[in-house]
């Protein structure tokens, strides 16, 4: 997948918690089982598998709280490691999908910097699945290719 | 990997330049990507009448920007998972995502903290991100 061009997502957020307790509270399953993914779906614990190195991985699994047939699986390989420092690699997402969505990889990009008075900011940067990504770019090329062609016909 | 622009036809791209060129119907694909809408909904910020707004769905519809759904009285339009607009569509719930995890994990950092509590934490102003 593409990953030298800019990230579509970029959010920065600032915890009131010092940087190891926030890397710890992404690297820990037991930390993330408490607070990740969308309001109500939940992480059964048995299936949260971390080794989290350079080259290692973070697995777990959604279960949607309104629809427990849909269960999420999340493998998100690890390419880059700091210890609290940065999280950087590649999430897969496969599984019972909900209705519209397909599998699809997205690069993730996870920094831990130091901000004043003990606290943490977080920068996330997020790139879109290639088949979503470059339609401006690619895809629109390819469309005007055609459209020339159909109009030179 | 599948390109959606690369399966269209000339007739689908007509359709589809042809769409998006009417500044109303953009606005109603950007409201879109936010999630979906009804059509009272969809009308609220534009000073037009509902048939008209019914009329630019209908465009949309065909060049399978957007699906319609019915649930009840109410006809729910959103976007076409496959349109062009769905990579806003995607970002914007991975930016919710997110910004609802975040909000967990403060209440989470909050509990942690309070359990250990330092000086600096005691004396310290929470400040409370949105």
């Amino acid at each position: 997948m593409t990953t030298t061009t800019t990230p579509q997502l970029a959010l920065t957020r600032i915890f009131d918690a010092p940087r190891p307790l926030v890397y710890q509270a992404f690297t820990d399953p037991d930390h993330l089982a408490e607070w990740w993914g969308p309001i109500g779906n939940s992480l059964p614990r048995d299936e949260i598998e971390f080794d989290v190195r350079p080259g290692g991985h973070q697995r777990w699994t959604e279960v949607f709280a309104d629809d427990p047939r849909i269960r999420v699986h999340v493998h998100f390989d690890l390419t880059q490691v700091v210890d609290g420092e940065l999280l950087d690699g590649t999430m897969y997402i496969t599984g019972q999908l909900p209705e519209g969505f397909e599998p699809f990889e997205t690069r993730v990009r996870i920094e831990f910097h130091d901000e004043a008075d003990g606290r943490t900011r977080l920068e996330v940067r997020q790139w879109l699945p290639e088949h979503l990504a470059s339609p401006s770019e690619e895809g629109w090329l390819e469309a005007f290719t055609k459209l020339d062609a159909a109009l030179a016909a | 990997m599948l390109s959606v622009v690369q399966e269209r036809t000339s007739e689908d791209l007509d359709l589809l330049f042809g769409a998006l060129a009417d500044a109303t119907r953009r606005g109603i694909v950007e409201r879109l990507a936010v999630g979906e809408a009804t059509v009272t909904e969809l009308a609220a910020p534009f000073s037009i009448s509902l048939p008209a707004i019914s009329r630019h769905l209908k465009v949309l519809e065909r060049a399978s920007l957007i699906t319609r759904s019915q649930q009840g009285r109410w006809r729910r339009a959103r976007l076409s998972p496959t349109s062009l607009a769905g990579g806003a569509t995607w970002l914007s719930r991975y930016e919710r995502l997110w910004t609802e995890s975040f909000g967990r994990l403060d209440d989470h950092l909050a509990r942690l903290t309070s359990d250990q509590p330092t000086p600096q934490t005691e004396t310290k102003t929470k400040t409370k991100p949105k």
